[in-house]
């Protein structure tokens, strides 16, 4: 470990042992994958010498190719604040498997409190209530929002804390649940046509300008604060964690109600960026929130791992994602490539603990 | 006296159970738009029919778990069952577990429907229509746009393991080996999910090469909507860019509205619903039924799109 303010996960901190941190790894292999993808761009026949990073078409007043820049952070904006939450979870030696399904959940209903009444002139066709709950400002759908998530965090936090049930059950059942809501709040129907300052927070480059002010915000909860610390003396051991005074059921709550909250939080700006929400938002996402915290360099038995990571691995997979489309690789292919890179991070982790140890 | 009550009530049920008529239903996918509209149309169709009780599942993309449920329906008793199958090529298996219970094929059609026997029966559109509609369109207003020397796009897939989704692909490269439409090219073809905020970050990425494109093809609404909403993020003119879906759903045809969108394809749902509860209660009471009936798709345009407003 190179950082004694992190949870040792059970190895001592020896100096003669200190290597560089674990983050400056998974941005070697970031800038490695971005080489693997311009290299290709140059000797794949079909690709005219186009370049994967840079302004090869002379588009832009920079040397790079900023629209390419802009959607590799863009598409993974929004699993990445859920990611921020997960990261948290996985700490503490947890895991939160319903955040995919409540990202679907909270968007139905965050949204049926952010529509607008007339859209081009017509009636609202997807209006789910009264007048009295359109054009609602956008703080209406926000909170309604993040206080659903964290309704749902509370009883997820409370099943593993004080009932013992393990997280993956838990969360398991909480996946199911939020499927269930959000395929009943409207019967399945979508829900849609925001008002102007609802889409706002989703347009454009919203959704990266909330991924990074968060992440700036829980790199500085988690390293800083008393909450931090908890977080990971709970994940690294937690009966030492109990003996040393943390009250870990209370704490647990509490992570699990921030992870929650973070979820929710995505849902409401997925909504607003597709301008509609649908039962079958999410799918997937709490997959690739862990995928994201895991390619990160997070430990799932606890204890290590850092939001500095998590936004790394976000970036990894946003890498991996527009590079893809860039050679043009069918999506059946890219699924396969993408588990063996999310395998092949853990196998390289485990190695790099080993020889630490 | 509370043996009596508990009698009394059983034999109230059962004979309840005689006159009234039973009705399972089991959907491809709860989440799926359009099927949503058909599933609610059903619902309310189903409300109307005095002494009519009806139940409907979700099979979640699972044939498995359809079968099962089919077979559930028969051991509970219904007096019928409406299956949306999940896998059209696996008509057989279905209608077997159906055994003597009426069934009713609604919406897709399954592979054995000419051999279907006399309990069961099928309503729906014709698939091949949907893809071919739209993508012919999008030929033609190329075609008057003079683009008819050459033109470039993309084309956004459902999921890939969805029938509708690798019929309507198919359609389009079908409609663009027709002799009048092969000056259209796919540069590149991948799948968005059906989903529209996937269609927004596949489309950014597409456009982030700056290869310049004339149209953008979807095997649904809310794919050609997601890719919309990126192409006017990224400032292009949605005059002269040609995008074409299937559905007609609401949403699109606001977008369509707008001026944003060009053609989409309407499938009746209010026609498959009810027909296929009319011909399910029609296969209960024994009579004869029109075992084959197809709904045509419409082709929707800004032309015609107003008479299309309130349907979907």
């Amino acid at each position: 470990m190179s950082d004694t303010s992190h949870g040792t996960g059970g190895l001592t901190f020896d100096k003669t042992k200190r290597t560089w941190p674990n983050e400056m790894n998974i941005l070697l292999a970031l800038i490695i994958i971005v080489v693997i993808f311009e290299i290709l761009g140059q000797i794949l026949p079909y690709m005219n010498d186009q370049s994967f990073l840079f302004d090869s078409r002379d588009r832009f007043d920079s040397i790079f190719n900023e629209a390419r820049l802009r959607i590799i952070i863009l598409q993974v904006a929004i699993i990445g604040i859920i990611a921020l939450g997960v990261t948290q979870v996985i700490i503490t030696a947890g895991i939160d498997l319903s955040s995919g399904p409540l990202v679907a959940a909270t968007a139905m209903i965050a949204m049926s409190f952010g529509q607008t009444e007339l859209v081009n002139g017509f009636a609202n066709p997807k209006a789910l209530f009264g007048t009295w709950a359109m054009d609602l400002p956008v703080v209406v759908p926000i909170v309604v929002g993040l206080s659903f998530g964290a309704f749902i965090g509370a009883i997820n936090g409370t099943f593993i804390a004080f009932l013992r049930i393990p997280p993956f059950i838990a969360t398991l059942g909480m996946f199911l649940i939020c499927r269930g809501i959000a395929l009943w709040w409207s019967g399945g129907n979508p829900v849609s046509f925001p008002t102007e300052s609802y889409k706002y927070i989703g347009s454009g480059m919203m959704p990266v300008v909330w991924f990074l002010s968060l992440a700036v915000i829980f790199h500085l909860i988690m390293r800083y604060t008393v909450y931090g610390k908890h977080t990971y003396a709970i994940g690294s051991n937690e009966e030492a964690a109990r003996m040393s005074g943390i009250n870990v059921k209370r704490h647990k709550v509490m992570v699990y109600m921030i992870a929650s909250m973070l979820a929710a939080f995505a849902g409401v700006i997925l909504a607003a960026k597709s301008e509609t929400a649908q039962a079958g938002m999410g799918e997937f996402y709490e997959l690739f929130a862990i995928a994201m915290a895991v390619i990160g360099g997070i430990s799932l038995q606890g204890g290590r791992g850092s939001i500095i990571g998590t936004v790394l691995g976000a970036m990894v997979l946003g890498v991996i994602r527009s590079g893809f489309t860039y050679i043009k690789l069918d999506g059946s292919y890219q699924l396969m490539a993408m588990g063996s890179i999310i395998i092949a991070a853990i196998i390289l982790d485990q190695y790099r603990q080993r020889n630490k140890a | 006296m509370k043996k009596l009550l508990i009698t009394a009530s059983l034999v109230a049920m059962m004979g309840s159970n005689a006159v009234a008529q039973e009705i399972g239903a089991t959907f491809s996918r709860f989440d799926d738009n359009w099927l949503t509209v058909l599933r609610n149309g059903m619902v309310e169709h189903a409300a109307t029919i005095d002494g009519l009780s009806y139940q409907q599942e979700d099979a979640s993309d699972d044939l498995a778990k359809q079968i099962d449920q089919v077979k559930n329906f028969v051991a509970s008793g219904v007096d019928a069952i409406i299956v949306n199958i999940v896998d059209t090529s696996a008509g057989a298996a279905i209608t077997a577990a159906a055994g003597d219970t009426p069934l009713v094929y609604v919406n897709r059609e399954p592979d054995n429907v000419n051999e279907l026997p006399a309990t069961q029966a099928f309503v729906a559109s014709n698939e091949i229509e949907s893809g071919t509609l739209s993508a012919f369109q999008i030929c033609n207003n190329l075609r008057a746009a003079g683009k008819a020397g050459g033109a470039t796009g993309y084309l956004m897939n459902g999921q890939l393991s969805n029938q509708a989704a690798v019929q309507r692909s198919k359609d389009v490269y079908d409609v663009i080996g027709m002799d009048m439409c092969n000056f259209m090219t796919i540069i590149d073809e991948q799948t968005a999910n059906w989903s529209r905020d996937e269609a927004q970050d596949l489309m950014t990425n597409w456009m982030s090469s700056g290869e310049p494109f004339d149209f953008v093809l979807a095997n649904n609404d809310e794919m050609a909507i997601g890719a919309i909403q990126a192409m006017k993020a990224a400032g292009m003119d949605m005059a002269v860019m040609q995008v074409g879906g299937v559905d007609a759903s609401q949403d699109a045809l606001l977008v369509m509205a707008a001026g944003d969108y060009d053609v989409t394809v309407f499938q009746d749902s209010v026609g498959q619903g009810t027909g296929s509860i009319d011909a399910a209660l029609r296969l209960i009471a024994g009579e004869a039924v029109d075992q084959k009936v197809y709904i045509p798709f419409k082709l929707v345009t800004p032309a015609n799109m107003g008479d299309f407003l309130a349907k979907n």
